[in-house]
């Protein structure tokens, strides 16, 4: 395995003889070293929770931020390199708000991840305002526009997924089983809640509390829950 | 001063803008609009042609009507239907008439110090299916109204239309819906009349006239004759 990446896996956009860009591969190696974050669809809107790892108690939690507004109607989960994410999401906001500027209504989800996607794969060009490298993030894009709620998934290398329900981070795998066992299209934004919440439960370390988790909804517009609202979902689990 | 006294100051006449006339209206209704211009196209007192279209397709649900400067309109409408391909490309849907009438009053502004000499009127349906109308000046004030007239013969139709049609005033709180309340028909008889009287006396309206009717179905065409002299 090391002989055969070890001459290919320095620059960034140089294909190995099988075809693949290691360190695009080895991005996506370091999201699963994030904190996991789930995202549901309903039919009234979207769900995004994660996992805030406290690593201390002299931690401020309020100061973890890892869902994030890109505009009234979208909202964006995040593991991986959060710093990363910052670019992906100040990108993305320049974007949605030049699009009210110029056509005087909201950006479609779908056109918003893909300008995300944009500049995701916008690296290794060696120019002064580029990336270096791939962004070691990954991104759960919750939107509400005319097609009503939508969930994308995206990944370093550029793609995006659209999905009823998808987690990303460390608990990657059980999350994605449990969600695939549980849930159901027809389910309510209360039932997608107390879901996300048990399934980060299932998947952290730590005992879920209202400062360690945060939870966000865009039913249509983008709220973050205040620790009040997370400790209500917590006391329905 | 002194430098430029042995050179000969010529005062130029040249204008890198023409006045080519005709004249735009539309009329919103509850489901469907209106969009009418005659297809004179004049300089000074000379016909340049009697058959020239000022009515522009951007969208599926989306018609501009323009006078002034022919060869600014075309280079606007040429703008306006390039900027909508990679609007289509971009976001997989054809763009709404009121993100065009945002879309026409940037393209307007960013040339705020060298105009389009063009006078607009964007005429439609709206994302809620109800007729839409827009009304700009040469540098992209825009507003959206329940009927508009722009061009040389606007000046004349516009009270025929504010006496027929009375929209309630804007400043009203909460906002009053601007649409007529006529029937499509209705509206349709009513843009004849408008454009035969202004006809009689605009020396740059006349010829024939050209009526665009979109509604929930699509958009239909009408053509009609005007005075000819």
């Amino acid at each position: 395995m090391f002989l055969t990446r070890s001459e290919y896996d320095r620059g960034v956009n140089t294909f190995s003889p099988e075809g693949r860009l290691f360190q695009v591969e080895y991005a996506m190696e370091a999201i699963k070293l994030g904190s996991t974050a789930v995202g549901l669809k309903t039919k009234r809107g979207i769900i995004l929770a994660v996992e805030k790892r406290i690593t201390s108690p002299l931690l401020e939690p309020s100061s973890v931020e890892k869902i994030m507004e890109i505009d009234e109607h979208v909202g964006c989960a995040m593991s991986g390199l959060i710093a990363d994410a910052r670019t992906l999401v100040e990108h993305a906001r320049v974007e949605t708000q030049n699009h009210r500027f110029s056509y005087g209504e909201p950006m479609s989800t779908e056109s918003t991840t893909q300008a995300l996607c944009d500049l995701a794969l916008r690296f290794g060009e060696g120019d002064e305002d580029s990336m270096s490298r791939p962004f070691g993030v990954s991104l759960l894009i919750a939107g509400h526009d005319e097609n009503g709620p939508c969930l994308y998934y995206t990944d370093p290398s550029g793609t995006f997924w659209q999905c009823d329900a998808k987690s990303i981070g460390s608990g990657v795998e059980a999350a994605d089983i449990a969600l695939k066992e549980q849930y159901r299209k027809d389910m309510t934004l209360e039932e997608a809640e107390t879901l996300a919440l048990s399934i980060l439960k299932q998947v952290m370390e730590d005992k879920v509390t209202a400062n360690n988790v945060d939870i966000a909804s865009v039913a249509p517009t983008y709220h973050l829950y205040t620790p009040a609202e997370v400790e209500a979902v917590i006391n329905r689990l | 001063m002194a430098a430029t006294e042995g050179i000969k100051q010529h005062h130029s006449t040249w204008s890198p803008y023409d006045n080519n006339g005709g004249t735009c209206i539309a009329i919103a209704g509850s489901n469907y609009c209106v969009i009418a211009a005659d297809t004179r196209m004049s300089t000074g007192y000379s016909i340049l042609t009697r058959d020239y279209s000022k009515i522009c397709n951007l969208a599926d649900k989306c018609v501009m009507a323009s006078s002034g400067f022919q060869a600014d309109v075309k280079a606007l409408q040429k703008n306006l239907s390039a900027r909508h391909l990679i609007y289509q490309h971009q976001h997989n849907k054809q763009m709404s008439c009121p993100a065009m009438a945002q879309l026409l009053s940037n393209t307007l502004y960013y040339k705020r110090f060298f105009p389009y000499y063009s006078f607009n009127v964007l005429g439609g349906l709206d994302n809620e299916g109800k007729g839409c109308v827009f009304t700009y000046d040469a540098v992209g004030s825009y507003e959206r109204v329940g009927y508009g007239a722009q061009g040389t013969g606007g000046t004349l139709m516009m009270p025929v239309l504010d006496n027929q049609l009375k929209s309630p005033s804007p400043l009203l709180l909460p906002a009053q819906d601007a649409t007529t309340p006529l029937s499509e028909s209705e509206a349709v008889d009513l843009v004849k009349d408008v454009f035969a009287s202004a006809a009689e006396r605009d020396i740059y309206t006349g010829d024939g006239l050209e009526i665009v009717v979109v509604n929930a179905e699509g958009v239909k065409r009408e053509f009609l004759e005007l005075r000819r002299d």
